[in-house]
């Protein structure tokens, strides 16, 4: 076979495989236009190889003329082609200047088709046969030109500086390398082929039409940069597995689990240890419900709360949950996560991580089971110094009980009973009794060792439940007690024995400052109220004894400070644990004239009952083992 | 008012139900009762001449029962008074016992301890009040003698004998003889040791002077 057949043929096959190539990524990527630019560049370079081979070819005149015609046609695609992917690949080039080139070139095709045989000659005269190496032989025109084909050099002429152009911006914008590659290889191989095309057209070098080199040379440097780019491309694959692995060995180690939940399809993709948190099978097909099944049954209502919230105000999703695992052991996790939602704004997916709180929870259980027994001791305490009051409260019942009774049995034994007087007799006794039980109730009750309960009670009526158990000890002491108790107040949510402690503590450390006094002075006041414009309520114990000195204000509620000599110094520090628990604040201060001013503040219960739910077992923390 | 012979139990407690069944008590027991919620009602009411006795409660708003034994004990009240407290505590016996109290009783009391420490009272009442008025007349007599008689007692409870006296007091022992049978009448003794031993008691007891 003739060895130009071959080589043509070659450049032409080279050509299409790399239109065939982009043609099937562009296919994949509907976006990427500029794939499809650089595959209409190469089916356009394949069509003027093979028009050039035809030229080169030509046995008569007329069919030459006839094939230069045809040949305008890949020649406009290719330089529209080259244009709009110099102007996406690039993002360069003078916009005006790109339809400019494009016009005239169209312009020049429309030419093409009016003269005969075409554009580039007004007559061709004859066909003279050169020899070339290997004793081939190609035809070369011989005729008159066409002044015409100025229109198709000026479209050339302009497609050279519109890439001349383009480099230069790039290689302003800095990107130096790709504008040398770039911009100037095609720059280069555009002028090549023009070059070539013109000296041949204007008779002034006697060779045949050359340019298919020229082309694939500019396609090679196309196709070079695309490549580039799905190298990079695959360089991202690679660095995003290896991101990925880091990640996921970071999340593991930290035992945390990260997720995916196709909200559409309502798939759940989650990692190896996200599964093996939740206690699923490794194979296991997951949506929302089978996530669903593993929470406790105390903790779905808040948790799909807290989703629903999520995707309703595309609020961070947060929340803290039991999980019960198939072999019934209960974990807690705590899970976070974002909504992305799609074009119209509907949720469409939720990507997050749930991360294992078991231990950080057993420390917080085990911190707050220690702080309960601190309570207790201290409270027991308390209870020990007011002993006698409590006793004397007891026997007051007892004694008038034992009275009522011997006197029944004495009414009895003389035979003259009066049936009205025992009936009154034994109403005082039954009523006596029920006294007496009040008393230990309330004493048994706060010497109870029991969990912390969260209550939704009225701080006046623990105000009057502690005055009812100190009632005798004041009396005593000579006390007199002023109430000024707000009514109505708002309910708090709190531990009714804790917070009884408190006021207890208060009030027995008020009645020790006021140890000296005489009895006018000697009065203990207890206020309750609302904290103006905030939502908490105050209840303040103030004394007139001896006040506190300014620089110990803060240091009394120390452990262990203590001014009494049977003191043990934890009253008012673990009553500043118990209301930090409530998450309130106990402070005091000087009263102006004397004595001091102990106060206690307590947030209002919450409205939102599942606000309420999380919070009651952020304290209460129950149910672990 | 009752017999001055029926004795009258005073009891004085702030708390409604053990005053009643105290009284109760002590009624079925035969006694005359009176009772009062406070201090102040019972001082408003009470007459120094009745014989009887007080059980009174030591814990008290306002003026406690310790209070009220210092304030009769200022009037020069001979009432005995019994203790009634809800709580064993020492320092308040002590100080209620030093004070002249007749008992102290821990409630819940039982019926005969109570009923028995009002009868002991009651009898400690009735003798303080006979010695007092056995005081009195010994007073009475005493101030019917002449200032000369006086010196006369003193050196006769002082053991001398009439001459002695006479040259003490530069007059003749026919003088002294008559002084002392006018103290001896006055002071309705029959011997002198029996007028020896009524002084002597009085001086025990009290200043004679």
């Amino acid at each position: 076979m003739s060895w130009i057949t071959v080589v043509w043929s070659m450049n032409g096959a080279a050509c299409l495989t790399l239109a065939a190539f982009y043609f099937v990524l562009w296919c994949n990527q509907r976006k990427s236009w500029m794939h499809l630019a650089f595959s209409g560049s190469a089916v356009a370079g394949a069509a003027l190889t093979g028009f050039e081979l035809a030229l080169l070819r030509a046995q008569t005149t007329e069919q030459y003329g006839a094939i230069l015609r045809w040949a305008q046609l890949p020649v406009w695609g290719l330089v529209v082609s080259l244009v709009v992917f110099v102007r996406l690949y690039l993002r360069a080039g003078r916009p005006w200047l790109a339809w400019t080139v494009c016009c005239v070139r169209t312009l020049a095709l429309i030419l093409n088709f009016l003269f005969i045989p075409n554009l580039s000659y007004r007559e061709i005269t004859s066909l003279r046969q050169v020899s070339w190496w290997g004793g081939e032989t190609v035809s070369v025109p011989v005729g008159v030109t066409n002044p015409w084909i100025l229109v198709a050099q000026l479209s050339s002429l302009l497609l050279i500086v519109f890439l001349i152009d383009a480099t230069i911006t790039v290689w302003r914008q800095g990107d130096r390398k790709r504008a040398l590659r770039v911009g100037g290889g095609l720059s280069l191989f555009s002028l090549i082929a023009v070059g070539q095309a013109l000296l041949v057209v204007w008779g002034i070098i006697q060779v045949p039409f050359l340019v298919c080199f020229a082309l694939l040379g500019l396609l090679a440097v196309m196709g070079y940069e695309l490549c580039s780019d799905v190298f990079r491309a695959a360089q991202l694959a690679r660095e995003l597995e290896a991101s990925d692995k880091r990640l996921n060995l970071a999340a593991d180690s930290a035992d945390v689990g990260l997720w995916e939940w196709d909200i559409v399809r309502n798939e759940i993709w989650i990692t190896d240890r996200g599964r093996s948190l939740f206690g699923f099978a490794a194979s296991e097909k997951l949506d929302f419900d089978r996530f669903r099944s593993r929470l406790h049954p105390e903790d779905r209502e808040s948790v799909l709360n807290a989703v629903e919230n999520s995707l309703r105000t595309g609020a961070e999703y947060r929340s803290e949950y039991r999980v019960v695992l198939p072999n019934g052991q209960l974990r807690w996790m705590a899970g976070r996560g974002h909504v992305e939602c799609n074009g119209d704004g509907q949720p469409v997916r939720m990507r997050g991580a749930s991360l294992d709180i078991t231990k950080h929870k057993q420390a917080e259980e085990e911190a707050a089971r220690q702080r309960n027994e601190m309570a207790h001791l201290s409270r027991v305490f308390t209870l020990g110094e007011l002993s006698g009051s409590i006793a004397h409260e007891l026997s007051l019942p007892l004694s008038a009980i034992l009275s009522n009774a011997q006197a029944a049995q004495r009414v009895l034994a003389n035979g003259k009973a009066e049936l009205a007087d025992i009936r009154e007799m034994l109403y005082d006794i039954v009523s006596e009794d029920k006294r007496a039980s009040e008393v230990i109730r309330r004493l048994g009750f706060l010497l109870k060792k029991g969990e912390v309960q969260q209550h939704c009670l009225s701080i006046n009526g623990v105000v009057e439940d502690v005055l009812n158990l100190v009632r005798s000890d004041l009396v005593n002491q000579k006390v007199t007690v002023d109430t000024d108790l707000t009514r109505n107040l708002p309910t708090v949510t709190g531990d009714p024995v804790q917070l009884q402690q408190v006021l207890l503590n208060l009030v027995v450390n008020a009645c020790d400052a006021m140890a000296g006094c005489k009895a006018p002075e000697c009065m203990l006041l207890i206020r309750t109220g609302i904290e103006n414009g905030s939502r908490t309520v105050i209840v303040s114990v103030t004394d007139h004894g001896t006040s506190v000195p300014e620089e110990k204000l803060e240091e009394i509620f120390e452990p262990f400070f203590t001014t009494k000599q049977t003191g043990m110094g934890l009253g008012l520090s673990v009553c500043r644990t118990i209301i930090a628990a409530h998450r309130g604040k106990l402070w005091a201060t000087n009263n102006p004239d004397c004595g001091a001013t102990f106060q206690f503040s307590l947030p209002i219960r919450a409205t939102n009952g599942q606000a309420q739910m999380i919070n009651n077992r952020t304290i209460a923390n129950n149910g672990l083992d | 008012m009752t017999a001055p012979s029926k004795p009258i139990v005073f009891v004085v407690d702030d708390y409604a139900p053990i005053r009643r069944s105290i009284v109760r008590l002590l009624h079925v027991a035969g006694f005359a009762v009176a009772a009062f919620p406070s201090a102040e009602e019972f001082l408003a009411q009470y007459d120094p001449q009745t014989l009887g006795c007080l059980v009174l409660d030591v814990a008290m708003p306002t003026l406690n029962g310790l209070e009220l034994q210092s304030l009769l004990a200022k009037l020069g009240s001979l009432l005995p008074i019994i203790f009634l407290t809800g709580t064993s505590d020492i320092p308040q016996s002590v100080r209620a016992m030093k004070q002249g109290a007749s008992d102290f009783l821990t409630k819940p009391v039982g019926d005969e301890e109570l009923l028995a420490a009002v009868r002991l009272a009651i009898e400690k009442h009735r003798a303080r009040r006979r010695e007092q008025a056995e005081l009195s007349d010994f007073r009475a007599r005493l101030a019917t003698l002449t200032p000369r008689e006086r010196e006369v007692l003193d050196h006769v409870v002082a053991g001398k004998l009439n001459k002695q006296i006479a040259g003490d007091l530069g007059t003749v022992e026919q003088t002294i003889k008559v002084h002392r049978a006018h103290v001896m009448e006055k002071m309705r003794v029959q011997s002198v040791a029996e007028l020896v031993r009524l002084i002597e008691r009085y001086r025990i007891n009290g200043s004679v002077h």
